[in-house]
Formats: structure tokens, sequence, C-alpha cells
């Protein structure tokens, strides 16, 4: 009888599970599917065009893809190709020079907001403000900044403040090597495609994010206990230390989601470069776009969007697998 | 001695607070100043930051249906306003469903379609362009218009923010405990009812941040843009203010800055009156994950 009436129940428990398992696809089927049809599918493709020599021809209105095989011969073009290197170190150098740039003012601003002062919620709330600036936006609005004449608003500002002439220009956007009379470091700026240019295209970019950054930080710094500071200043602990041995370490899984997370974002980095110096300055997604839409190949384009998009899940990857980890910890 | 000192700290907080303020705020009100000023107050040396008298005509000009740069404006805004919207809604719809099912319901390979969504994200937009263009313009477009169309850029939009929705609201869904789902279902609520009455209300400020965030990204797109439209019938805000920056379209900086001004408003005014949300989705987008 009891043996009867538990089985009754297990089996209620089993079917109830199966009915769980049928609402939960069920659910999930809508997103999947479109995930499949405009990621993965797309993804895959990508890949098979990346084996290809491919062309679109149109005739009469029509579209037709010509594709020809050709094994791993458009990988090998690019890693025998120096403009491929060059086009990996220029992204590398965007991306970790405004990483780093981003990280410290950001978290200045922070460690500033994160005092007592009047007004302090407006000027938290007035933060949001860059990050909400569409990216093309920015790019025209720093573009303005940086005209190269005299009139310009940074050369303006430079006046204004004596650094420059009264009416001497900085062509800001100019594509000239920096550190060029230091030996030795002129020749590592020149090989990473540091010019004045990108450089001042970073401070644009920088604009844009270091609020949000100082954001995510001052969230950050107000899951530090108060204690530990008090504990600290008793133990006579220099504001310095106390940044170093408590703030920093505190802070640690924040700053690492920023990094990763920027590092991925920095790393596709298109809008502003693009539409400032068009092909001048050919990080990754630039030179993928120009290779696949200006030079109509489409094969050799998905093999270097299929390098990047691979090269930014194997970032994904590691940002997961570490950001486990810190939870667990 | 002390005070001193405690005073001087004082002054250096509010210098450091204006800094950040000017640093903050000064591009876009130099945007807006450029955008009012006339052609010959903007090159004069040395520079005025003040532009007196400040001059309309470029916003006039922008709503202004029968001139060249008002009718790009308007269809842009109204193209921008469409496809921003629709692609908020079909990320929501299907992405929250995905998201309760993700948070609720433990099965194999849970944890990796998690991190399948949350990967999409981080995907460069340019690894997707490459063969959506020549999937459509080689193969779809026989079938059905694809190119420069409105529903398609809907659709490519939704393919990069929809992984992002799913990431964010279950995390929400996560924060509302399980019994109430099996509450609702004793008081004979079916599983689906359950959610839509009782666990949705519950999360609708998550929704609220989720929806604004899928709306500033789907605005704030360029490249698929740039890519799959070419005339009024599908381009963008952010097309526009590219066009009116360079090619035949241009006419002075002060119009390009006209144009960006009012292309960033929309997003703006909306961070700025939603900030707290934005703020703590961000941190739960990123943050926690």
């Amino acid at each position: 009888m009891t043996a009867k009436v538990s089985r009754k129940q297990d089996s209620g428990q089993m079917s109830q599970r199966r009915g769980d398992q049928a609402f939960a696809f069920s659910l999930l089927s809508p997103a999947l599917l479109i995930m499949l049809v405009v990621v993965f599918l797309p993804l895959a493709y990508a890949f098979f065009l990346s084996l290809n020599k491919a062309e679109i021809v149109v005739v009469g209105g029509k579209g037709s893809v010509l594709a020809e095989w050709r094994w791993l011969k458009n990988y090998l073009y690019f890693l025998v190709d120096p403009s491929f290197w060059y086009s990996v170190r220029v992204t590398s150098y965007f991306t970790g020079v405004s990483l780093a740039i981003e990280l410290v003012i950001g978290t200045i601003i922070a460690l500033v907001l994160d005092k007592e002062f009047w007004g302090r919620p407006v000027v938290r709330a007035l933060l949001i403000l860059p990050w909400a600036v569409p990216t093309v936006v920015n790019a025209r609005l720093w573009g303005l900044i940086f005209e190269p004449h005299a009139y310009g608003a940074l050369n303006g500002l430079l006046q204004t403040l004596h650094l420059i002439g009264p009416t001497e220009a900085v062509n800001f956007l100019a594509p000239i090597p920096i550190f060029q009379n230091v030996p030795g470091l002129g020749q590592i700026t020149t090989w990473l495609g540091a010019t004045r240019a990108i450089n001042w295209l970073i401070l644009g970019d920088t604009w844009k994010v270091a609020p949000v950054v100082a954001l995510l930080v001052l969230a950050g710094l107000q899951t530090v206990p108060k204690e530990l500071y008090e504990a600290a200043e008793v133990d006579g602990a220099t504001a310095w230390g106390r940044f170093w041995r408590i703030t920093v370490p505190m802070l640690r899984p924040v700053i690492l989601v920023i990094l990763v997370y920027r590092t991925m974002e920095l790393f596709r980095v298109f809008d502003i470069l693009y539409i400032l110096m068009a092909y001048t300055i050919p990080v990754l997604a630039v030179k993928t776009y120009q290779e696949a839409f200006v030079f109509g190949g489409f094969g050799r384009g998905s093999a270097l969007a299929f390098l990047i998009g691979l090269f930014i899940l194997i970032i994904a990857f590691v940002y997961i697998r570490l950001v486990a980890v810190t939870e667990e910890a | 001695m002390g005070d001193r000192r405690k005073i001087l700290q004082r002054v250096g907080l509010y210098v450091l607070v204006l800094l950040i303020l000017v640093w903050t705020l000064g591009p876009f009100i130099w945007l807006f100043l450029t955008s009012i000023s006339t052609q010959a107050k903007l090159n004069t040396i040395p520079i005025q930051w003040l532009p007196s008298p400040p001059t309309f005509e470029h916003y006039q000009a922008m709503f202004d249906p029968t001139s060249s740069t008002g009718a790009l404006f308007l269809a842009a805004m109204r193209n921008s306003l469409i496809i921003a919207s629709s692609t908020t809604i079909v990320c929501l719809i299907f992405g929250v469903l995905a998201a309760f099912s993700l948070a609720r319901f433990s099965f194999r390979g849970r944890n990796a379609l998690v991190m399948g969504m949350l990967a999409t994200r981080l995907l460069p937009t340019i690894a997707l362009a490459v063969p959506f263009y020549v999937l459509i313009v080689g193969y779809v477009e026989r079938v059905a218009p694809m190119y420069d169309t409105r529903h398609n850029l809907v659709i490519l939009y939704t393919s990069f923010i929809i992984g992002l929705v799913v990431w964010i609201m279950q995390g929400y869904f996560q924060t509302i405990p399980k019994d109430l789902d099996e509450a609702a279902m004793v008081d004979g609520c079916t599983r689906f009812q359950a959610l839509t009455r009782v666990i949705l209300p519950l999360v609708t400020p998550g929704l609220v941040t989720t929806g604004l965030l899928a709306f500033l990204l789907a605005w704030d797109e360029f490249l698929l843009a740039l890519i799959f439209t070419r005339t009024s019938n599908a381009f963008t805000m952010p097309y526009f203010v590219f066009i009116v920056g360079s090619s035949q379209y241009y006419q002075s900086p002060a119009a390009v800055a006209a144009g960006g001004f009012m292309a960033a408003l929309p997003p703006v005014i909306l961070a700025l009156v939603f900030q707290n949300r934005l703020v703590s989705g961000l941190t739960a987008g990123a943050v926690k994950g």
C-alpha cells in the first residue's frame, strides 16, 4: 500500500518535472530560434566564406554569390601580411592606452564623488550624459573640437591658456609619429602605430566612457565597509596606504569586469576612427570593413571578421572564468 | 591649524568637482554653442565662446520638410524611432520569456546557454555584418526585399541586443523568490499566468531598465546602418549625422553640430531622466558579470 502511494507520488513528480521541462523549453525556443538564425547561422556562414574566394555579382538587380574554394589561403594571406599585424598592433595600442586612461580618470572621478559635498546627486546624475551621446555624434563633436584652424575650439582653449601663440594652430589629427626625438621609444611608438592623431582620438573616446567607468567604480566603492578605513586610520595608515591596501583590493572584481568588458568594446572600435580618419588608422574593424565592402573581398573579409570574432570569444571565455572564480572566492 | 587644513581640503574638493563638471559637460555644451553660431562667429580669432547673437537657422532647416536637410533629418528621425522601438519590443518579448526560463528551470546545458547569450553581446558587429551582407544581397534579396529596409535593421539589431536582454533579465528574475510562482500556481494560475500576472509586475523596474538599454543600443548603432541602408527608406540618425558631416550634404560646422545635437537629444534626455535605473542596470549587466 505504502509502496504504491509513493510510486504514485514519484510518477506525479516525474510528470510535473517533464511538464516543467516542456514549459521551460517552450519559453526558450523563440529566442533560441532567433539567435540560431541571426547569430549562429551567419557565424557558421562566415566561416564557410572565409575558406572561399567570395564575390557578389549583381546582374539586373539580382545578386548572386560566386564562391571558389581556397582552403585556408585567406587566413594564410593575413598571417603573412605585415599590414595585418600592423592592424593588430594599432588596435592593441588604441585598446591598451584607452583602457589605462579610462580606468585612471574613472577611478579619480569616483573617489571624488565618494566624498560628501553640496550638489552631489546632481553631479552624479550628469555623469551619465557623455555615455548617452551616440558614438557618431561623439566623433563629430570631437572632430569640431579638434578643428585644425586658429579658430578651432581646442586651439582656442590653448591660445586662451597661452600654451600656443595667439594665431597659432595645432593640427591635432595629423598622422605624425610621436616621441621621435627619444631614441628607442620613438621606434617602439612607430612600430605600434602610435601617432598624434590616434592619441587625441583616444581622448575623445575616453570622454564618452570614463564617467560610466566612474559610476561603476563608485558602485563598487560603496560596497567597501567604512569600518575598514576607520580601523586602518587608527593603525596609522596614510591615505595613500589605505587606497592601495583597502580600496584597490576591494575594487578588484569591479575593475576586472570593467577591464575585460572594455577591452572587448575597444577591440572592435570602428565609428570614431572611420568617421574622422577614414582608412588612415587601420584598426581591425576598419580593415575588415575595407576588405569586404570597399575591395569586395568577402572571403578575405570573413576570414578577418572570423579572426576578430574568435579572438573576442576567447577573451569572453577567459572573462567568464575569471568572474566565476571571483564569485566563488 | 587643523581648521585651516579642513577648509583647504573642502576648497580642493570643490575645485575637483568643478573640473569634473567642466570636463563632462564642456564638450557637449560646445556642440550646442557651435550649432547656434553663425559661420562668421565660428571663424573669428581669438575664439568667441558665446555666440552673440545666436542663430537657430540650422534647427529651423531640419524641421522644414521642404529643405534638403529637413527631408533627410525628418526621415532619419522617423526611421530611428521606429527601428529602435521595434527592436526593443521584439527583444523584450522573446528575451524576457527566455530569461524567465533560464532563471527558473535547471536543465542540461543551461549554463552554457546563459554564457552563449552573453558571448553574442561581445561579438564585434563587423563579424556579423560580413556574412549578413553576403546572405542578404546574395540570397534573401531575391525572395524578399531586405536591403535598405527598416525591418532588415530591426532583425540585425535584434541579433546583438537580445542576448544582453536575456542576460540582464534573468538576473532580475533570480531576485524574485521561486515560492511566489508556486503560491500563484496553488491559487489556480497556470505556469504562464504565474509569469504574466505575478512575476512580471514585480520585475517592472528591471523591464524598464533593460528596455532602455536596448533602445539606447539600437539608437546608437552605426556600422550596420552604414552597410545596409542608403536612402531615406531606412537610414537612421547616426547615418544622418555621418552624411551631413561628409559627402555632398556637407554645409557648415554649425549644421553638423545641430544635426549631432538633435541625434543626441533623445538618448541624453532618456538617460538623464532614468539615470538611477540605468546605473543600476549597467551595474547588474557589468559588475555582477
